[in-house]
């Protein structure tokens, strides 16, 4: 499954997709090589160590909803602004409901596709 | 204020160290060169600066009119992530200064930046997006 896109406007609501799919391979695909993510608020992932934590998440089953709220696009750069819902299990098996506002960075490869660069879910105070 | 920072003024470069960056900004902010401040920006760059999306001229344009009374521009760096050629920086902000009709302007909030390393390896400003309030009174 193939989620990358030409179209910035589409971009969150394909990531969702794959988020919820549970293809942690096509969410991967959907961040630069060198992309950042900060999914615990203060701690940077890059590399192998982000793409393995996407993999460990999403084995929870975890289900997303993504609202973008502003964007701001030029040639081949964006940051989007999104309110977004996770619900999911934590270690213990209980239901846990995750929620904040996105701060995502996200850069036009020479492909012509979208991908994050920065993805700081808890970007927002 | 007179800028003190190592800045070519016809290709600035907000270079690829995040305190740098800041500290650049904040001088040519603070020295009320609107249309040198205009160059930390990419030609596409969008500014939030005035409360909307603007860039190329009318982006310019408002630089101009708003550092034309000198503004003072205060900056410190909450956090800071580079991945390759992009950069996302955090900073909280106050501005003090005049308004046109005398009365004192105070402003203060946090303001995300996204920096972008360009074609001749220079680093400069592709978004700024201040919250809590734009850096102009409601």
């Amino acid at each position: 499954m193939t989620q990358l896109t030409s179209d910035v406007d589409k971009h969150t609501a394909l990531y969702v997709e794959a988020f919820n799919s549970g293809d942690a391979d096509a969410v991967n695909a959907m961040y630069t090589e060198e992309a950042v993510a900060v999914w615990e608020p203060g701690v940077a992932l890059t590399g192998k160590a982000r793409i393995d934590s996407v993999k460990e998440f999403l084995a929870a089953g975890p289900k997303m909803t993504a609202v973008v709220r502003q964007s701001f696009v030029t040639g081949d750069t964006a940051l989007l602004i999104v309110d977004w819902k996770i619900d999911t299990t934590d270690a213990d098996g209980k239901p846990e409901h995750l929620t904040g506002v996105g701060v995502d960075v996200l850069r036009l490869g020479t492909d012509g596709h979208w991908r994050y660069a920065i993805d700081d879910p808890y970007g927002e105070k | 204020m007179a800028i003190t920072v190592d800045i070519d003024f016809d290709n600035p470069d907000l270079t690829d160290d995040t305190d740098l960056q800041n500290e650049i900004f904040l001088q040519v902010f603070n020295s009320g060169d609107g249309e040198l401040f205009d160059k930390l920006y990419r030609a596409d760059a969008i500014s939030n600066f005035s409360g909307e999306p603007l860039t190329g001229a009318a982006r310019l344009k408002f630089f101009k009119e708003f550092l034309a009374s000198k503004p003072s521009l205060q900056a410190t760096v909450t956090h800071s992530y580079v991945a390759g050629d992009v950069a996302l920086i955090g900073v909280q902000y106050t501005i003090d200064g005049i308004q046109a009709d005398g009365a004192p302007l105070h402003l203060e909030g946090t303001c995300t930046d996204v920096l972008r390393r360009v074609e001749d390896g220079r680093w400069l400003m592709a978004v700024d997006r201040p919250v809590a309030g734009s850096l102009l009174p409601e």
